[in-house]
């Protein structure tokens, strides 16, 4: 609070002394008093007042920086009220009190919307897993069919294993550190399921994929990672274009390692490539080809900040999408 | 005959799990009581466990723990519950493989497949015979009396399959299935080209229609 501000909240009363001083000077100078005895009443009258202002001023001052202070130091700064120092008047007692009950509300309001997020959390995580069940069992009766009624409906099948499978994850990034367990992992192995994962829709797609120096060791998780990866080979069989070819390949970089995700297919319009990381955010192509969620590589980009995986995204219209994805080396690790 | 013990509580899985195994060549055991499970598989002395982890009002790594103490064999869990902390605590109490819901048939087999040939001793046969043509695995050979030809490792895959299919039509689709099961991740085209040079090595060792082309089935021996 500054000076001035203080001034004008007690301008009336500043006003209303001053004008109360000078009525009575007047009194006193119609009455015969000396002028200069009014004039030595007069500077004492102001000095009181000036004073007592002043004084006013640096107490309010130093309560509302006393305030600040107990708000700065909190981390949940709805919890203020519970924290502020005992009220020096009644009429400070008042205002803590408005301001305490409408906090308790709030707090209130808080917890049961982190509860119901929580619950809700827990109840898609336990659909994921019941829903798993039965498409295992369709699987498995899918095999007792012939062969070309088998593979479109294992295609089929694996459409629903990715929606469920985004929707696990999407539920798992809330509270990351829950499920994330980092370890040695090798590269290859994540590449391998996340091909598994997707196979019906990559060979559906006749995509070729073509590996390289994947024998090496990352510090990850490797059902994330394999999830990222996953990501961006339905994107590189849905985006395809003629003859759709994908390298993954891996080469260190100082202690870190960097895999590469190329393909050849349609691409990305210059002009929105800066959003596709972005949630729900499905550009030209992906309104053209149904089937787009926007939520693909919004969730590779939420997890590869969790598993301090630095993904980086380029893309030339009519040429192909290249990923670069940098594996942390293990010294770097200190998140989780 | 291997003998697979399947401890799943949903029916569906568990009846088509078992005729999946029983067609896959193993003798499958299900059990449908789940009370004192570790008695039951001293019973049945199998050569491998397929644990299904999330079975109601039991907590399957104790259950694991109970059966490591039976029986000496090894152990599957299958589980839908696919977090890392669950695969780490499964795998140190004694898991020998790991595999998640909703499985692929063609993993869950590859996985069986691994766990009996590492902990038992029937090692994969390193040849194959059929119509006078012996491959051999390791070496990547094919050869037919004295002559012998090198294969690359897609010729080696595609000859494997059909060779272990003798007689049956196998499709394109199931050949490049076979293939993306050895992570050769290939396409129609890569397909074809693959088959033209494993013929044209076949007809130097004087087979050039050792594989027969079914038109729009797929290839035969």
């Amino acid at each position: 609070m500054s000076l001035r501000e203080f001034l004008s909240d007690r301008l009336g009363q500043i006003v209303l002394q001053l004008s109360c001083a000078a009525l009575t000077a007047l009194f006193l100078l119609a009455t015969g008093t000396q002028p200069g005895i009014i004039i030595i009443l007069l500077a004492v009258v102001l000095t009181v007042l000036g004073t007592v202002l002043i004084v006013g001023f640096l107490r309010q001052r130093s309560r509302l920086r006393e305030l600040e202070a107990v708000m700065a130091g909190l981390d949940q700064t709805y919890l203020f009220t519970e924290c502020v120092p005992p009220p020096r008047n009644p009429y400070e007692r008042r205002l803590f009190d408005l301001t305490r009950r409408a906090g308790r509300d709030m707090v209130g309001e808080v917890s049961d919307a982190r509860a119901a997020q929580r619950e809700y959390r827990e109840y898609v995580e336990r659909w994921v897993h019941e829903i798993k069940t039965p498409i295992t069992a369709a699987r498995l009766i899918c095999r007792n069919l012939e062969g070309d009624t088998r593979r479109r409906l294992t295609f089929e099948l694996g459409q629903v294993e990715a929606h469920v499978e985004r929707a696990l994850f999407y539920a798992r990034a809330e509270s990351p550190e829950r499920d994330c367990v980092i370890r040695q992992t090798r590269l290859n192995e994540i590449v391998t399921q996340a091909v598994e994962n997707h196979r019906t829709l990559l060979i559906q797609n006749n995509v070729r994929l073509e590996t390289e120096g994947l024998d090496c060791c990352v510090y990850t998780d490797g059902k994330w990672a394999a999830f990222i990866l996953g990501q961006l080979l339905q994107n590189a069989a849905r985006y395809r274009g003629e003859s759709p070819v994908v390298f993954i390949s891996a080469r260190p970089l100082g202690k870190q390692v960097q895999l590469t995700v190329r393909d050849n297919g349609i691409g990305i319009p210059a002009h929105e490539l800066p959003r596709v990381l972005d949630r729900g955010f499905t550009g030209s192509n992906g309104r053209s080809r149904n089937g787009s969620t926007g939520m693909g590589l919004y969730l590779c980009k939420k997890l590869a900040g969790f598993l301090d995986l630095d993904l980086r995204l380029t893309s030339e219209e009519g040429e192909g999408t290249t990923v670069l994805l940098t594996f942390p080396a293990k010294e770097n690790l200190t998140k989780m | 005959m291997h003998k697979i013990m399947i401890i799943e509580d949903d029916p569906t899985i568990r009846d088509e799990l078992a005729l999946l195994l029983d067609n896959e060549g193993y003798c499958s055991v299900a059990v449908t009581d789940f009370a004192d499970i570790a008695e039951q598989a001293a019973q049945i002395a199998p050569d491998l466990i397929l644990l299904d982890i999330g079975l109601p009002g039991q907590d399957g790594f104790i259950l694991c723990a109970g059966l490591r103490k039976a029986v000496r064999a090894p152990v599957i869990f299958v589980t839908s519950r696919d977090s890392g902390q669950d695969e780490v605590r499964g795998l140190s109490l004694g898991g020998d493989d790991y595999i998640t819901k909703p499985y692929s048939v063609p993993v869950l087999l590859a996985r069986i497949k691994a766990v009996l040939r590492r902990t038992g001793d029937t090692p994969e046969p390193d040849t194959l015979q059929a119509a006078g043509l012996i491959l051999r695995l390791t070496q990547g050979t094919a050869s037919v009396g004295g002559k012998t030809v090198d294969l690359t490792r897609n010729e080696l895959k595609i000859l494997a399959c059909l060779m272990e299919h003798q007689g049956c039509i196998v499709s394109r689709a199931d050949l490049i299935d076979a293939l993306w099961d050895s992570q050769i991740y290939i396409d129609d085209n890569t397909l074809s080209v693959n088959i033209t040079r494993l013929r044209g090595k076949l007809g130097e060792l004087g087979l050039p229609d050792y594989i027969k082309t079914r038109r729009g089935m797929g290839y035969q021996l």
